[in-house]
Protein backbone atom coordinates (compact mmCIF):
# COMPACT_ATOMS: atom_id res chain seq x y z
CA UNK A 1 0.00 0.00 0.00
CA UNK A 2 1.39 3.40 -0.98
CA UNK A 3 1.61 6.50 1.16
CA UNK A 4 -1.43 8.69 0.44
CA UNK A 5 -3.76 5.81 -0.42
CA UNK A 6 -7.05 5.49 1.42
CA UNK A 7 -7.67 2.82 4.01
CA UNK A 8 -9.53 -0.24 2.74
CA UNK A 9 -12.69 -1.02 4.61
CA UNK A 10 -13.24 -4.41 6.20
CA UNK A 11 -15.64 -6.33 8.33
CA UNK A 12 -13.79 -8.51 10.80
CA UNK A 13 -14.70 -10.27 14.03
CA UNK A 14 -12.98 -9.13 17.18
CA UNK A 15 -12.04 -11.16 20.22
CA UNK A 16 -14.81 -9.35 22.13
CA UNK A 17 -17.52 -10.87 19.92
CA UNK A 18 -18.22 -7.69 17.95
CA UNK A 19 -17.71 -7.14 14.23
CA UNK A 20 -15.61 -4.13 13.29
CA UNK A 21 -15.28 -1.93 10.21
CA UNK A 22 -13.64 1.44 9.59
CA UNK A 23 -16.71 3.38 10.66
CA UNK A 24 -16.29 2.06 14.19
CA UNK A 25 -13.18 4.22 14.52
CA UNK A 26 -14.53 7.32 12.77
CA UNK A 27 -14.61 9.35 15.99
CA UNK A 28 -10.80 9.37 16.25
CA UNK A 29 -8.64 11.70 14.14
CA UNK A 30 -5.88 9.12 13.78
CA UNK A 31 -6.11 5.41 13.03
CA UNK A 32 -3.24 3.00 13.70
CA UNK A 33 -3.96 -0.30 12.05
CA UNK A 34 -1.38 -2.99 12.61
CA UNK A 35 -0.89 -6.60 11.60
CA UNK A 36 -0.26 -8.70 14.65
CA UNK A 37 -0.33 -12.32 15.78
CA UNK A 38 0.24 -14.51 18.81
CA UNK A 39 3.29 -16.58 17.95
CA UNK A 40 5.85 -14.14 16.53
CA UNK A 41 8.66 -13.18 18.94
CA UNK A 42 8.89 -9.73 17.35
CA UNK A 43 5.26 -9.15 18.26
CA UNK A 44 6.12 -10.25 21.79
CA UNK A 45 9.09 -7.88 21.84
CA UNK A 46 6.81 -4.98 20.96
CA UNK A 47 3.68 -6.00 22.84
CA UNK A 48 4.17 -3.87 25.95
CA UNK A 49 5.32 -0.86 23.93
CA UNK A 50 2.24 -0.95 21.72
CA UNK A 51 -0.09 -1.38 24.69
CA UNK A 52 1.57 1.57 26.40
CA UNK A 53 1.24 3.79 23.33
CA UNK A 54 -2.40 2.79 22.79
CA UNK A 55 -3.24 3.63 26.39
CA UNK A 56 -1.37 6.92 26.14
CA UNK A 57 -3.34 8.07 23.09
CA UNK A 58 -6.62 6.28 23.76
CA UNK A 59 -8.70 9.45 23.63
CA UNK A 60 -7.55 10.60 20.19
CA UNK A 61 -6.12 7.61 18.34
CA UNK A 62 -7.80 4.35 17.39
CA UNK A 63 -5.48 1.33 17.55
CA UNK A 64 -6.65 -1.81 15.75
CA UNK A 65 -4.75 -5.10 15.69
CA UNK A 66 -5.39 -7.65 12.93
CA UNK A 67 -4.22 -11.26 12.87
CA UNK A 68 -4.15 -12.69 9.34
CA UNK A 69 -2.01 -15.77 9.98
CA UNK A 70 -3.23 -19.20 8.97
CA UNK A 71 -4.06 -20.97 12.25
CA UNK A 72 -4.09 -24.39 10.64
CA UNK A 73 -0.34 -24.14 10.17
CA UNK A 74 0.21 -22.03 13.29
CA UNK A 75 -2.29 -23.13 15.95
CA UNK A 76 -0.96 -20.53 18.40
CA UNK A 77 -2.58 -17.94 16.11
CA UNK A 78 -6.10 -19.35 16.44
CA UNK A 79 -9.02 -17.11 17.37
CA UNK A 80 -9.27 -18.82 20.76
CA UNK A 81 -5.64 -18.02 21.50
CA UNK A 82 -6.21 -14.44 20.31
CA UNK A 83 -9.00 -14.16 22.88
CA UNK A 84 -6.82 -15.64 25.61
CA UNK A 85 -3.85 -13.36 24.94
CA UNK A 86 -5.97 -10.22 24.56
CA UNK A 87 -7.48 -10.95 27.94
CA UNK A 88 -4.20 -11.88 29.64
CA UNK A 89 -2.45 -8.76 28.38
CA UNK A 90 -5.53 -6.53 28.71
CA UNK A 91 -5.21 -5.28 25.14
CA UNK A 92 -6.63 -1.74 25.06
CA UNK A 93 -7.52 -2.13 21.36
CA UNK A 94 -9.74 -4.41 19.27
CA UNK A 95 -7.95 -7.57 18.15
CA UNK A 96 -9.49 -8.77 14.87
CA UNK A 97 -9.26 -12.04 12.99
CA UNK A 98 -8.73 -11.85 9.21
CA UNK A 99 -9.55 -15.48 8.53
CA UNK A 100 -9.69 -15.14 4.73
CA UNK A 101 -6.47 -13.07 4.71
CA UNK A 102 -8.21 -10.63 2.35
CA UNK A 103 -7.44 -7.61 4.55
CA UNK A 104 -3.73 -8.42 4.71
CA UNK A 105 -3.72 -8.79 0.94
CA UNK A 106 -5.61 -5.52 0.43
CA UNK A 107 -3.12 -3.66 2.59
CA UNK A 108 -0.20 -5.58 1.01
CA UNK A 109 0.98 -6.42 4.50
CA UNK A 110 3.81 -8.91 4.74
CA UNK A 111 4.99 -9.00 8.35
CA UNK A 112 3.94 -9.07 11.94
CA UNK A 113 4.17 -6.54 13.41
CA UNK A 114 3.54 -4.05 10.59
CA UNK A 115 1.99 -0.64 11.20
CA UNK A 116 -0.20 1.62 9.05
CA UNK A 117 -0.98 5.10 10.38
CA UNK A 118 -3.87 7.01 8.78
CA UNK A 119 -4.94 10.64 9.12
CA UNK A 120 -8.45 11.94 9.71
CA UNK A 121 -9.40 11.39 6.06
CA UNK A 122 -8.01 7.88 6.45
CA UNK A 123 -5.19 8.45 4.02
CA UNK A 124 -2.02 6.52 4.76
CA UNK A 125 0.70 8.72 6.26
CA UNK A 126 3.12 6.21 7.76
CA UNK A 127 3.83 2.56 7.04
CA UNK A 128 6.39 0.23 8.56
CA UNK A 129 8.01 -0.65 11.85
CA UNK A 130 7.14 0.63 15.29
CA UNK A 131 10.54 2.03 16.24
CA UNK A 132 14.21 1.52 15.50
CA UNK A 133 15.17 -0.98 18.19
CA UNK A 134 13.14 -4.12 18.78
CA UNK A 135 15.85 -5.59 20.95
CA UNK A 136 16.45 -2.86 23.52
CA UNK A 137 13.47 -0.61 24.35
CA UNK A 138 15.72 1.68 26.38
CA UNK A 139 17.97 2.28 23.37
CA UNK A 140 15.26 3.41 20.94
CA UNK A 141 16.21 6.60 19.13
CA UNK A 142 13.34 6.93 16.66
CA UNK A 143 9.75 6.14 17.59
CA UNK A 144 8.25 6.11 14.12
CA UNK A 145 4.63 5.36 15.02
CA UNK A 146 4.60 7.75 17.97
CA UNK A 147 6.16 10.50 15.86
CA UNK A 148 3.63 9.95 13.07
CA UNK A 149 0.75 10.15 15.56
CA UNK A 150 2.11 13.35 17.08
CA UNK A 151 2.56 14.95 13.68
CA UNK A 152 -0.96 14.07 12.56
CA UNK A 153 -2.50 15.30 15.80
CA UNK A 154 -0.74 18.60 15.16
CA UNK A 155 -2.05 18.67 11.58
CA UNK A 156 1.46 18.15 10.31
CA UNK A 157 2.92 15.57 7.94
CA UNK A 158 5.09 12.87 9.54
CA UNK A 159 8.78 13.46 8.85
CA UNK A 160 9.24 9.76 8.14
CA UNK A 161 6.58 8.05 6.04
CA UNK A 162 8.06 4.59 5.54
CA UNK A 163 10.54 2.31 7.27
CA UNK A 164 10.49 -1.36 6.20
CA UNK A 165 8.70 -3.49 8.80
CA UNK A 166 10.73 -5.99 10.79
CA UNK A 167 9.25 -9.22 12.10
CA UNK A 168 7.85 -12.58 11.09
CA UNK A 169 6.30 -13.12 7.70
CA UNK A 170 2.52 -13.37 7.54
CA UNK A 171 1.67 -17.05 7.33
CA UNK A 172 -0.36 -17.39 4.16
CA UNK A 173 -2.70 -20.27 3.46
CA UNK A 174 -1.44 -22.71 0.84
CA UNK B 1 32.73 -29.18 19.89
CA UNK B 2 30.15 -29.04 17.11
CA UNK B 3 28.26 -25.76 16.92
CA UNK B 4 25.35 -25.34 14.52
CA UNK B 5 23.24 -22.30 13.73
CA UNK B 6 20.23 -23.04 11.56
CA UNK B 7 18.19 -20.20 10.14
CA UNK B 8 15.24 -19.33 7.94
CA UNK B 9 16.23 -16.34 5.79
CA UNK B 10 12.78 -14.70 5.98
CA UNK B 11 13.27 -14.29 9.71
CA UNK B 12 15.54 -11.30 10.32
CA UNK B 13 17.16 -12.47 13.57
CA UNK B 14 19.87 -14.77 12.22
CA UNK B 15 22.63 -12.22 11.66
CA UNK B 16 22.28 -10.91 15.18
CA UNK B 17 22.11 -14.50 16.44
CA UNK B 18 25.42 -15.26 14.75
CA UNK B 19 26.99 -12.18 16.36
CA UNK B 20 25.70 -13.24 19.77
CA UNK B 21 27.00 -16.75 19.30
CA UNK B 22 30.44 -15.45 18.33
CA UNK B 23 30.41 -13.19 21.40
CA UNK B 24 29.53 -16.14 23.62
CA UNK B 25 32.31 -18.27 22.14
CA UNK B 26 34.84 -15.47 22.67
CA UNK B 27 33.73 -14.91 26.26
CA UNK B 28 34.01 -18.63 26.99
CA UNK B 29 37.40 -18.83 25.29
CA UNK B 30 36.23 -21.45 22.83
CA UNK B 31 37.79 -21.59 19.40
CA UNK B 32 35.43 -23.67 17.30
CA UNK B 33 33.83 -23.17 13.90
CA UNK B 34 30.15 -22.40 13.57
CA UNK B 35 28.28 -24.46 11.02
CA UNK B 36 25.65 -22.18 9.49
CA UNK B 37 22.77 -24.03 7.84
CA UNK B 38 20.08 -22.29 5.80
CA UNK B 39 16.58 -23.76 5.92
CA UNK B 40 14.34 -22.85 2.99
CA UNK B 41 11.64 -25.50 2.79
CA UNK B 42 9.29 -27.38 5.08
CA UNK B 43 11.01 -30.58 3.99
CA UNK B 44 14.34 -29.21 5.18
CA UNK B 45 12.73 -28.02 8.43
CA UNK B 46 11.63 -31.58 9.13
CA UNK B 47 14.92 -33.07 8.00
CA UNK B 48 16.89 -30.81 10.33
CA UNK B 49 14.34 -30.84 13.20
CA UNK B 50 14.00 -27.10 12.82
CA UNK B 51 11.32 -25.50 15.02
CA UNK B 52 12.13 -21.94 14.06
CA UNK B 53 14.81 -19.41 13.36
CA UNK B 54 17.36 -19.25 14.81
CA UNK B 55 18.01 -22.78 16.06
CA UNK B 56 21.35 -23.17 17.80
CA UNK B 57 22.75 -26.54 18.81
CA UNK B 58 25.90 -27.38 20.74
CA UNK B 59 26.99 -30.96 20.14
CA UNK B 60 23.50 -31.67 18.83
CA UNK B 61 21.66 -30.21 21.81
CA UNK B 62 19.42 -27.17 21.70
CA UNK B 63 20.53 -24.15 23.71
CA UNK B 64 16.92 -23.70 24.83
CA UNK B 65 14.71 -26.70 24.09
CA UNK B 66 11.15 -26.14 22.94
CA UNK B 67 9.55 -29.59 22.93
CA UNK B 68 5.99 -28.66 22.01
CA UNK B 69 6.78 -26.81 18.78
CA UNK B 70 6.39 -28.43 15.35
CA UNK B 71 9.05 -28.25 12.67
CA UNK B 72 8.30 -25.15 10.61
CA UNK B 73 9.49 -22.04 8.81
CA UNK B 74 9.13 -19.11 11.16
CA UNK B 75 10.90 -17.08 13.81
CA UNK B 76 11.09 -18.60 17.26
CA UNK B 77 10.88 -17.07 20.70
CA UNK B 78 13.40 -17.49 23.49
CA UNK B 79 12.66 -16.94 27.14
CA UNK B 80 15.11 -14.60 28.84
CA UNK B 81 16.16 -14.56 32.46
CA UNK B 82 14.01 -11.49 33.13
CA UNK B 83 10.89 -13.30 31.87
CA UNK B 84 10.54 -11.57 28.52
CA UNK B 85 10.27 -13.35 25.19
CA UNK B 86 12.74 -12.42 22.47
CA UNK B 87 13.59 -13.48 18.91
CA UNK B 88 17.10 -14.25 20.22
CA UNK B 89 18.52 -16.31 23.06
CA UNK B 90 20.25 -14.33 25.78
CA UNK B 91 24.03 -14.21 25.95
CA UNK B 92 23.79 -15.97 29.32
CA UNK B 93 21.81 -18.83 27.78
CA UNK B 94 24.41 -19.26 25.04
CA UNK B 95 27.34 -19.13 27.48
CA UNK B 96 25.69 -21.66 29.78
CA UNK B 97 25.06 -24.01 26.87
CA UNK B 98 28.69 -23.71 25.77
CA UNK B 99 30.00 -24.36 29.29
CA UNK B 100 27.83 -27.43 29.77
CA UNK B 101 26.99 -28.85 26.36
CA UNK B 102 26.01 -32.23 27.77
CA UNK B 103 23.61 -30.92 30.39
CA UNK B 104 22.14 -27.72 29.02
CA UNK B 105 19.39 -27.83 26.47
CA UNK B 106 17.44 -30.81 25.33
CA UNK B 107 18.26 -34.21 24.07
CA UNK B 108 19.50 -34.80 20.60
CA UNK B 109 16.08 -35.31 19.19
CA UNK B 110 14.53 -32.64 20.80
CA UNK B 111 14.50 -29.15 20.33
CA UNK B 112 12.02 -28.04 22.65
CA UNK B 113 10.62 -26.26 25.82
CA UNK B 114 9.12 -22.86 25.67
CA UNK B 115 7.48 -20.89 22.98
CA UNK B 116 4.52 -18.80 22.08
Amino acid sequence: MEIGQSAYDFQLPGVDGKTYSLKDFADKPVLVLFFWCNHCPYVKAYEDRVIQLANEFKDRVAFVAINSNDPTQYPEDSFENMQRIAQEKAYPFPYLFDETQSVARAYKASRTPEFFVFDEERDLKYHGRFDDNWEHPNQVRHEYVRDAIRSLLENDIPHVSHVPPIGCTIKWKH
Amino acid sequence: MRIELLYYPECPSHERALELLRDALALEGIDAPIEVIRIDTQQEAEQYRFVGSPTIRIDGREVQPQPHLPYRLTCRAFLHEDGRLSPLPSLQTLRAALRNPSTEGGDEDGNRSIGV
